[in-house]
């Protein structure tokens, strides 16, 4: 049996355990209950940063989920392999002819699935409901940046909540590990950082790349680069970026980074699992 | 298969697992590992599936396991001490294991039958649905139609009913003669039914091993109880060690391999007085002082 049918069976079995556990089914419900009640806060308002109607209503919907996507991610991923480790199915499994990297590789793939399906299909299905029930255009390109934003954010926290699964092996510590994970992501955005840079006095070069260094910062960035750039709403990083790289170096590290970053840290855990004791 | 542990030795942190373990199980031997809790079974057994990186040798046919372990896996299989509670259905694990090793839907079903499980019927119940003793027939299952050389089976039927217990002791006797055979087991029944030789691990070191046999005798008696009419039968049975117990049974003990002697002179002996025999082993606490009469 080769890799690709190895990661297949491995896939085939872990979805068949996502589906079970509802996983999909929580992640769709949580995108649709808020791509409803933004449609339906959202379009009542206009004139914000440049968006009107539909498109304003998708910003603050790929705001909301900035901070919600990567503790989702986290959250389904943080105890992925420790779990598997203690409760015995990683014996199980990898007592049979199957390589350690292809167990990786197939439980990486139905997780980063799991995550970014329900946020692909719940985007346009929300602004395809707006816009028939609205009369509203669909601002697609918008649309498109979101996902792709969105989607480069989960695959960043997807990866690196596997990677704290395989390297933390006591599962309530690695759940610990992920919120600070979170929290960190959440709180180190630049209108954070000017407070602790006022509070600790830190240079500013240093706030820059704490703040230019977290992925969630350079999401929410991405998003807003088709906006004029306004101090008020990119804040002091932001803006600084915007004018020196322009929207596309922002919509570019807004993808880019999280990726890398969510790369790095996916072959850091997949070289950690095949090199570690499995129990 | 052959396989042959030098001076193998595992630590986590300060704690030692196991401590120059050097053993071999020649092809088609039937062996069991014995110890208390603790004593670096499970980690032994891990070692030999390659999920522990061990110091010392591993070498399997007198070749070393190597880094890729997946064509070693092909021919090794393994029932787990306690089955996974995995969310997926019984089909699609089953489906799993048997796409990795090239078997089919029926060839495991077949010795599930025998185990008295349904695969059809269970095959869209969540695995973690099935009770403790179903989960383990379902993974013996699996491990026995693998078609592998070694089978490394850990605690295997201790959720087992005893009709199952049976069933699987009957399919491990079936296994061709060259299948390697190593049980983690503290049943006697199992000791004597499945396996030739025992290897008693204590605090990570082997600490014994000989034959199955030897280690009955040291380890283990036999109860013998009668329940018999008549004064002639009375005074038969308290000629041969025979004591009478409230209840108004006879028993006594002896040496496990005296048992089936013993059994067939009560038969010939108390033909017409018997109304009923049983015989059961038990595990000593404290092995007999060297010179005690058993």
């Amino acid at each position: 049996m080769g890799f690709g049918a190895e990661v297949a069976a491995v896939a085939r079995l872990d979805l068949a355990e996502v589906l079970r556990s509802r996983w999909l089914v929580f992640c769709l419900v949580v995108h649709a209950v808020l791509a409803g009640l933004f449609v339906l806060v959202g379009l009542r308002e206009s004139g914000v940063v440049g968006f009107t109607g539909m498109g304003r209503a998708l910003m603050s919907w790929s705001h909301a989920l900035l901070f919600l996507l990567p503790l989702l991610a986290l959250s389904a991923t943080g105890q992925v392999v420790n779990a598997a480790r203690d409760d015995g199915s990683l014996e199980l499994l990898l007592s049979n002819p199957v390589s350690r990297a292809a167990y990786f590789v197939g439980t990486s793939l139905v997780r980063m699935a799991a995550l970014v399906a329900p946020l692909v299909v719940a985007m346009p299905a929300m602004a395809l409901v707006g816009a028939g029930a609205f009369g509203q255009d669909v601002p697609w390109d918008f649309l498109l940046r979101g996902i792709a934003v969105s989607t480069a954010l989960l695959l960043c926290f997807t990866s690196l909540g596997l990677l704290v699964s395989t390297l933390v092996r006591n599962q309530a510590k690695a759940l610990m590990l992920t919120i600070l994970l979170w929290a960190a992501g959440v709180a180190l955005i630049d209108f954070g950082l000017i407070g602790v840079m006022l509070q600790w006095e830190l240079p500013p070069s240093a706030v820059f790349a704490l703040a230019v260094l977290n992925p969630v910062q350079c999401a929410r960035l991405a998003l807003l680069s088709a906006a004029q750039p306004e101090l008020a709403t990119f804040g002091p990083v932001g803006f600084f970026l915007a004018n020196r790289v322009g929207a596309d170096g922002l919509l570019s590290i807004g993808i880019g980074w999280p990726l890398l970053l969510g790369l790095t840290a996916w072959v850091w855990s997949l070289g950690a699992f095949r090199r570690r004791d499995l129990v | 298969m052959r396989v042959e542990l030098r001076q193998l030795g595992k630590r986590f942190g300060r704690v030692v697992a196991l401590q120059d373990v050097s053993l071999e199980l020649p092809a088609g031997s039937r062996t069991a590992l014995i110890g208390p809790n603790g004593s670096g079974k499970s980690t032994l057994v891990r070692a030999l599936l390659g999920m522990l990186a061990a110091t010392g040798e591993l070498l399997f046919d007198g070749e070393p396991a190597g880094e890729d372990r997946r064509a070693l896996a092909r021919r090794i299989a393994y029932v787990p001490q306690i089955a996974p509670r995995l969310a997926a259905p019984v089909g699609d694990v089953v489906r799993a294991v048997a796409g990795l090793r090239g078997r089919g839907w029926q060839q495991i079903a077949e010795v599930a039958m025998q185990l008295d499980v349904d695969l059809a019927a269970l095959g869209k119940r969540p695995f973690r649905a099935l009770s403790g003793g179903q989960r383990q027939k379902v993974l013996a299952s699996l491990a026995l139609a693998a078609g592998a050389e070694l089978l490394l089976l850990d605690e295997p039927t201790a959720s087992m009913d005893p009709k199952s217990r049976a069933a699987f002791f009957r399919l491990v006797e079936a296994l061709p003669t060259g299948t390697t055979v190593l049980l983690c087991s503290h049943r006697l029944d199992e000791i004597r039914r499945l396996v030739d030789r025992v290897v008693v691990l204590a605090e990570g070191r082997v600490a014994w091993q000989g034959l199955a046999g030897a280690y009955l005798d040291d380890h283990a008696e036999a109860i013998v109880e009668v329940d018999a009419e008549g004064e002639p039968a009375a005074a038969w049975l308290r000629a041969r060690g025979f004591t009478q117990g409230a209840t108004g049974w006879w028993s006594r003990s002896l040496p496990v391999h005296e048992r089936a002697r013993l059994l067939g002179e009560i038969g010939r002996n108390l033909n017409g007085q018997l109304r009923d025999v049983m015989a059961r082993d038990v595990e000593r606490l404290q092995p007999p002082s060297p010179g005690a009469k058993p």
